[in-house]
C-alpha cells in the first residue's frame, strides 16, 4: 500500500466532464476554449492491454491504429479540478469510449445542425449509460437555424434534456456552456436524491354514481394521440 | 522526443512489452484501474527510480498530474501510463489522489460555483 505521507498542501480532487458528438464537430475546439492549458493530447493502441490478453486469438490483424483523445484541465478551486476530455470521433473507436466516459459527471454533445445524424451514436451512449448529458448546438457559419424545438423532436430529446447554442471556438460562450451542463447535472444528482415526490393530487372523485373509471388503456391512447397532435 | 534509448525503442517495439515485464505480467495492477483522471503524487521521501521513464514521471509528479497528463506529457500511450504509475504506486513511489464519484452533488456544486465566478 502507498505510505501515507503527510501532505501539508490540501490534496486536489479530480474530476472529469466528456464532450462528445461526431467528427470535426469541434470538441477540441470547444476543450480549447474552455481549459486553461493548451489542450493535451493522449493516445492508445488499438491493442490494448486488456483486449490482448481477453481475446484467445491474439492479435488477429497487426496494426499500429493509435486513437487520440484531446483533454484540457480547469482548476476550478486550489484542490478542484475538472478535466474536459473529448471523445474520439471514429465509432469504430468506441472501446476507448469506456475510459474517458467511466466515472464521468457529465457529457455535452456537440451538434452540428447539418449532419444531425452524426451525435446519435453519442446520444445514445450517454443514454443507455444514464450519465447526464445536454445537447450543444456548435454555430457553424452558414448553418440553417432551425428551432429548437425540431431539433429536440429530430434527437428525441425528451424535455428535460437541455439544448443549447454555443460557440466552441469562443471562451465565454463555450464556459456558458459548460455552466448548463453542471447545472443540468446538479439538477439530474438533486432528482435522484431527492425523496419521490408525492403524486399530483387526484381531482376529488365526482360524487356522482356514475364516476367513469379511465382505465389505463384508455389513458394511454389519450396521452397517444395527444403525442401524434403536437408533432404535427 | 527526448526519449532516452531504452523508451524509444521499447515504444517503436511496442509499448506493451515494457509494463508486462515490469508487473510480472500483470495487467491490473492491485491498484485496479486507474482512471485517466485520476491525479497522482511523488510520494514524500521516496527515492528517484532507477529507470530513466520512471525517474521522468516521478519528477513530473512532483506537483500532481493525471494519467492523462502524465501519458501526453511523457508522449507514452495511455495504457502505458497507466500500468506505469500503478506499478510505482505498488512500490510506494507514487500516492493516488481522490477521484470523485460521477453522484457527488457537493462536487458539482462546486464546480458549478467555482466555474460562474470565473
Amino acid at each position: 500500500m502507498a505510505s501515507e505521507s503527510v501532505n501539508p498542501s490540501p490534496r486536489p480532487v479530480s474530476a472529469k466532464i466528456v464532450v462528445s458528438g461526431g467528427f470535426g464537430v469541434g470538441k477540441t475546439t470547444f476543450v480549447e476554449a474552455v481549459s486553461e492549458i493548451p489542450p493535451l493530447r493522449t493516445e492508445a493502441k488499438m491493442t490494448t492491454a486488456a483486449s490482448e490478453f481477453d481475446d484467445n486469438s491474439l492479435v488477429k490483424s497487426k496494426t499500429n491504429t493509435t486513437v487520440a483523445m484531446d483533454f484540457g484541465k480547469i482548476t476550478v478551486e486550489e484542490g478542484l479540478v475538472l478535466y474536459v476530455f473529448g471523445t474520439p470521433g471514429q465509432d469504430r473507436f468506441g472501446f476507448m469510449w469506456g475510459d474517458i466516459t467511466e466515472g464521468a459527471l457529465g457529457a455535452l454533445i456537440l451538434v452540428d445542425t447539418r449532419r444531425l445524424a452524426d451525435c446519435f451514436a453519442a446520444i445514445n451512449y450517454f443514454e443507455e449509460r444514464n450519465i447526464p448529458f445536454v445537447i450543444g448546438l456548435n454555430q457553424f457559419e452558414g448553418a440553417p437555424l432551425h428551432q429548437e424545438s425540431d431539433i429536440r423532436e429530430a434527437l428525441d430529446l425528451p424535455a428535460n434534456i437541455p439544448i443549447v447554442r454555443t460557440d466552441a471556438r469562443v471562451e465565454d460562450n463555450a464556459t456558458e456552456t459548460l455552466i448548463h451542463l453542471l447545472a443540468h447535472i446538479l439538477d439530474t444528482l438533486s432528482q435522484q436524491t431527492a425523496v419521490a415526490p408525492p403524486a399530483p393530487p387526484e381531482p376529488p372523485p365526482t360524487p356522482t354514481r356514475e364516476a367513469p373509471v379511465i382505465s389505463n388503456d384508455l389513458r394511454a391512447r389519450a396521452a397517444n394521440a395527444l403525442a401524434a397532435e403536437r408533432s404535427m | 522526443m527526448g526519449f532516452h534509448e531504452d523508451t524509444a525503442e521499447i515504444l517503436e517495439d511496442g509499448p506493451m512489452a515494457r509494463p508486462y515485464l515490469l508487473t510480472g505480467g500483470r495487467v491490473r495492477s492491485d491498484a485496479g484501474e486507474l482512471a485517466v483522471e485520476a491525479m497522482v503524487s511523488a510520494a514524500e521521501g521516496a527515492a528517484v527510480p532507477a529507470d530513466s521513464e520512471l525517474a521522468e514521471i516521478f519528477a513530473l509528479c512532483a506537483t500532481p498530474n493525471s494519467i492523462a497528463e502524465i501519458s501526453a506529457k511523457r508522449a507514452i500511450p495511455i495504457g502505458v501510463a497507466r500500468v506505469l504509475v500503478a506499478d510505482m504506486w505498488g512500490a510506494g513511489i507514487l500516492e493516488i489522489l481522490q477521484t470523485t464519484r460521477s453522484d457527488d452533488i457537493a462536487i458539482v456544486r462546486r464546480l458549478l460555483d467555482g466555474i460562474r465566478k470565473r
